[in-house]
């Protein structure tokens, strides 16, 4: 062979290479995407912006609930080497073993990216480093955003934020570890508004997550979205106000707006200051409020079941009225109570016979017991436990014995028996005398302060309710979710309404039970209750709205070992009806000694809140 | 009377794209990410620009000189280099450890760039001399010699990647007169020690003992085969027993690593299936001293290259926008690995056609080369083309994860003076001899 003809075998030797090149590269760069996804992977990290999220103003525009800033003190252990641990200990007032506690843990978790090595500086400490931190390069202040609270009360309602746990993680993509959602209240039922949406920066990264600049451009950058401002419907001066006059007493007031449901103030006592469970001393903190034998963080309002006493009547007279059994003419007799055999109902002294009217004036415990037998008793019913099944459902319809829907957390439904757990107790036909204490709202019958607020709402209105809230509008563009509009009837006609409003209209003045507590100038339609207490002294209980006619404010008001209704509930549920009823807040009130006795008024012993604040930090 | 520069333009031109693309890449590969674009000299690819500079005054010298001059200092030019290489082992061994370069200011110069020079030189100039020729024992020898001597000191140095570039001369040898089996051998070689690491041993030589049988059968009238296939098998046997041996004896841990991941082989299960085997040489896992060492990993780099480039897809991220390139995902990517940047820059369409660029100039340097009149020329010729050939071909096998990691550079596009000035140099010495042979034509009418 011509040696010179050997260049066309090297010659091929290179066309050979180049294919085989190139349809390799054709493989790695188009066939086989998975280098593309992992590069995506592999060069960038996004890291996440937060949003501010909403603020909570009240239904004036005052602001309850903002974002401040705190402090973080940061270190990249990698580069923290050679500096005054002794000093920087010092500082921070930290021992130093504590120091490299935390150092190594930091180290472990990455040695090259940020951790964090004192969690919210107090204030003090943070201006201190700022003087001092040149001297520490391996450490420097993150600022992040935390949760202030403008009122030291109205714990229950706006609620607080915690860490997300793994669980909540895997439900909800939009979270990841270490990130803060609300955990109880406003903060938690509205969680998905306040959050807002994340932002996003991808920056790029090198072999050790170094950071090295932002990624391609910014072109998947995305900017946060602030979470939307809530207006809620809490009256703030109104909850301050009862937070006040509730203060020393165990119990709960519920303030409505009947003509629309919102919830006008949620009272719970004992309180806290929602401010203490934000931030670091929040662990510390909730820990003692948990142990409080008081239980602080019960929400009394929506949670607690109280038998209603005296103010169920107002209930059993429009059922009676809707079945047919009772007329506003109906007269019963009583002879200091109510008398069956073995069974006696006791009653205080007051006039006999007495109509239906008179009997929610003067809360006649006889004439209730003659009411409630002829509804058990209805001869239109094969059963007393079909007229009681029929009876429960009239209860339901006034949101008895079921959610009421609020837009807050852990509501409890209250206790409205079945029949099944009467025939547990007395046998399989168990009669109207087995359950007679219900008639007067006692016995196997709870209900929670917010569904005796909303009873007095439904009163007030003549028949029906709307859910009541606590959230006006979401947002910007004032979002109201639809289900707040929505009008619920009650099973009791509108025209039986008018005697039982008459009969509550007289309470508040000379002559009802709570005569001396009416406010002058406004026509309070009130029914009082003392509910038994196996524990202790009666509960004070009260219901009510004003003015008579297209009532603004329906209230409940609920004082554990209060006594009669008329002592405590009554003059509290009276003085913030006159308040919210003046526009002007400023105004004395016509009742001032009444006023002084409430705000004075101690039930639970001096040192009790003294000893529970000596538990709480700062 | 004025003699004409004959240059080969279209070579010069494919050169200059092929620095000016390398210099792009390298100020994607180096730069940092949000950095606006200028020159700075205290960097890599600032330095990149002062070695053109460099390489082009070289370039311009070279072209004024007479070319007779590098026929004539050949040798010089070969002995002196030697010398040098022989200096950096001797200097080396005092400082505990191979050192492959010679420091002048904040530079380093590489003498194992410039000996592959000084050996094509040398071999142009022993081959291209009266009466000589590629044939009888003595002058194969004398060849051999030529390149095998620089190639040992520096695979002593070290310097692996660059001794292996020495066995590309077999490509001139080839040319000029080497018999074809040659090739055939050492690709045969290649291929039963690419077999030998994926499969255990014992069944290579069964399926050799089997075909050998058959070669036999059939070839049984004639004896010359018969003993061929004798000889075959036998010495197949023994090359693939001191393979293992070679294997796993005498090359360090990170030669192994780098052999294996290249054959998508894991080390440990590597040991375990060979162990299992027959075979006359106990496999057991180096011990390894050095804690650094054995938590390197060394499928790293071809991973972080493969991910880079198919990152490239059709068209690539463009000009400085390479993700990978910018997050310094791969490393060595502005010397060795500088092909990623073409592959995520530029994409598919791009990383071909500098491929096809690429192997238009190595192929038109062996076309100028077989057109010489002279053997000096010719051999000199074709030794730049199979010079570029080896390295262009190793160094993006290995980018593309086809090949061993072998830290060679890719000639005129890598990062580094030494490299860049000594394939200038390489190309543009040819191409003054190819512009003489034009005047010789000339002058002879």
């Amino acid at each position: 062979m011509d040696k010179s003809r050997r260049l066309f075998v090297l010659l091929a030797m290179l066309v050979a290479v180049g294919l085989v090149f190139i349809i390799r590269l054709f493989f790695l760069q188009i066939v086989d995407t998975s280098n593309y996804y992992k590069a995506q992977a592999y060069g960038s990290n996004d890291i996440t912006i937060y949003p501010a999220r909403g603020t909570i103003v009240d239904r004036y525009g005052k602001l309850m609930v903002y974002n401040d800033a705190v402090y973080d003190l940061m270190v990249v252990p990698q580069k923290a080497k050679d500096f005054d641990k002794v000093a920087l200990c010092h500082e921070l007032m930290l021992d130093t073993t504590e120091f490299n506690k935390r150092l190594k843990k930091a180290s472990k978790y990455n040695p090259r990216e940020p951790s964090v090595i004192f969690k919210n500086l107090p204030f003090h400490l943070y201006t201190r480093l700022q003087e001092v931190l040149y001297q520490y390069p391996a450490f420097y202040i993150e600022t992040k955003i935390d949760r202030r609270y403008n009122i030291n009360g109205a714990a229950h309602l706006l609620g607080y934020m915690g860490e997300v746990t793994e669980k909540q993680l895997e439900q909800d993509k939009y979270y990841k570890p270490g990130d803060t959602k609300g955990i109880t209240g406003l903060e938690k039922s509205y969680e998905v508004y306040l959050r807002g949406h994340k932002g996003k920066k991808v920056v790029l990264v090198d072999k050790f997550s170094k950071t090295q600049g932002s990624f391609a451009g910014g072109k998947f950058d995305s900017l946060p979205f602030a979470g939307d401002n809530i207006i809620s419907s809490i009256d703030l001066d109104l909850q301050v106000f009862g937070e006040k006059l509730l203060a020393n007493k165990i119990g709960s007031i519920v303030a409505i707006e009947p003509s629309t449901g919102e919830v006008l103030s949620i009272v719970n006592s004992p309180n806290y200051d929602p401010n203490l469970l934000v931030g670091q001393r929040r662990n510390k903190n909730f820990a003692a409020l948990l142990l409080d034998p008081r239980k602080p963080l019960f929400n009394r309002a929506l949670k607690a079941p109280y038998p209603p006493g005296s103010t169920f009547k107002t209930i059993q007279a429009l059922i009676g009225m809707q079945e047919g059994v009772l007329t506003p003419d109906t007269k019963y007799p009583c002879s200091g109570g109510y008398h069956m055999g073995s069974i006696t109902v006791g009653c205080h002294a007051h006039g006999s016979p007495l109509d239906l009217k008179n009997s929610i004036t003067k809360s006649c415990n006889a004439y209730y017991c003659f009411v409630y037998r002829s509804i058990l008793d209805n001869p239109k019913y094969p059963s007393v436990q079909d007229a009681y099944v029929k009876w429960t459902q009239y209860l339901n319809s006034f949101g008895i014995g079921v959610l009421t829907g609020i837009d807050l957390p852990e509501e409890s439904k209250g206790i409205v028996k079945k029949p099944s757990y009467f025939e547990r107790e007395f046998g399989k036909n168990w009669r109207s005398s087995n359950v007679i204490s219900m008639s007067i709202g006692q016995g196997q019958i709870g209900l929670t302060p917010l569904q005796m607020a909303n009873m007095a709402c439904i009163i007030g209105n003549r028949g029906y309710f709307y859910t009541p809230h606590v959230v006006r509008s979401i947002g910007d563009k004032h979002i109201v979710p639809p289900a707040f509009s929505q009008r619920h009837y009650c099973m009791v006609n509108k025209m039986y309404f008018d005697t039982v409003v008459a009969g509550m209209a007289n309470v508040c003045v000379p002559g009802g039970t709570a005569g001396h507590t009416g406010i002058p100038g406004i026509t309070i339609c009130a029914k009082t209750g003392t509910a038994q207490n196996p524990h202790g002294k009666d509960h004070s209980i009260f219901i009510a709205f004003a003015p008579r006619d297209n009532p603004q404010i329906a209230i409940c008001v609920i004082v554990e070992n209060g006594g009669f209704g008329a002592d405590y509930a009554a003059p509290i549920a009276n003085l913030i009806i006159e308040r919210y009823l003046s526009k002007n807040r400023g105004l004395p009130s016509a009742k001032p000694d009444m006023l002084n006795r409430m705000m004075k008024a101690n039930l639970i012993g001096t040192t009790a809140k003294d000893s529970l604040n000596a538990k709480l930090s700062d | 009377m004025e003699e004409k520069l004959h240059i080969d333009w279209l070579t010069v031109i494919l050169y200059i794209l092929i620095v000016l693309f390398g210099a792009i890449n390298i100020y994607s590969a180096n730069s940092g990410v949000d950095e606006a674009l200028r020159l700075d000299f205290s960097k890599e690819y600032g330095k990149q620009v002062l070695f053109i500079g460099v390489s082009a005054i070289i370039v311009f010298l070279i072209l004024l000189t007479d070319y007779k001059f590098f026929n004539f200092s050949a040798y010089g030019i070969y002995v002196v280099i030697i010398g040098l290489l022989m200096v950096l082992l001797a200097t080396g061994s005092f400082n505990k450890g191979a050192q492959a370069w010679f420091k002048i200011g904040s530079f380093k110069l590489q003498p194992s760039e410039f000996a592959k020079y000084a050996t094509a030189l040398a071999l142009s100039k022993f081959l291209g001399t009266f009466d000589i020729k590629f044939e009888g024992r003595r002058n194969i020898m004398i060849a051999l010699g030529i390149i095998g001597f620089p190639m040992l000191l520096t695979l002593l140095q070290n310097d692996t990647g660059s001794a292996l570039v020495f066995t590309c001369f077999i490509l001139v040898l080839f040319r000029e007169g080497l018999s074809g089996w040659w090739l055939v051998l050492v690709m045969y070689m290649v291929t039963l020690f690419v077999l030998t690491i994926l499969l255990p041993s014992i069944s290579i030589i069964i399926s050799l003992a089997v075909l050998s049988a058959l070669v036999v059968y059939l070839a049984r009238k004639k004896q010359q085969l018969f003993w061929l296939a004798i000889i075959v098998f036998v010495s197949s046997s023994v090359y693939i027993l001191s393979l293992d041996y070679v294997f796993a004896r005498i090359l360090k841990p990170h030669q192994q690593q780098r052999i294996l991941v290249t054959l998508n082989q894991d080390v440990d299960e590597y040991y375990v299936k060979k162990s299992k085997s027959f075979s006359i040489f106990k496999f057991k896992k180096a011990e390894v001293t050095d804690k650094k060492e054995s938590k390197r990993d060394y499928s790293y780099n071809v991973r972080q290259s493969k991910i880079s480039i198919g990152a490239g897809r059709w068209l690539g991220n463009g000009f400085n926008n390479g993700t990978q390139t910018k997050a310094k995902l791969v490393p060595e990517q502005h010397t060795d690995f500088i092909f990623c940047t073409v592959g995520e820059e530029y994409g598919f369409l791009g990383s071909t056609l500098f491929v096809l660029v690429y192997l238009l100039l190595i192929g038109r340097i062996f076309y100028l080369a077989e057109r010489q009149k002279n053997e000096f020329s010719r051999v000199f010729g074709y030794s730049t083309a199979s010079i570029l050939f080896f390295h262009f071909f190793i160094n993006i096998g290995m980018a593309i994860g086809l090949l061993p990691v072998i830290g060679i550079p890719l000639p005129f596009m890598s990062y580094g003076g030494s490299s860049l000035i000594s394939f200038s140099m390489l190309l543009f010495t040819f191409l003054k001899l190819d512009a003489n042979r034009v005047n010789e034509i000339s002058r002879l009418y």
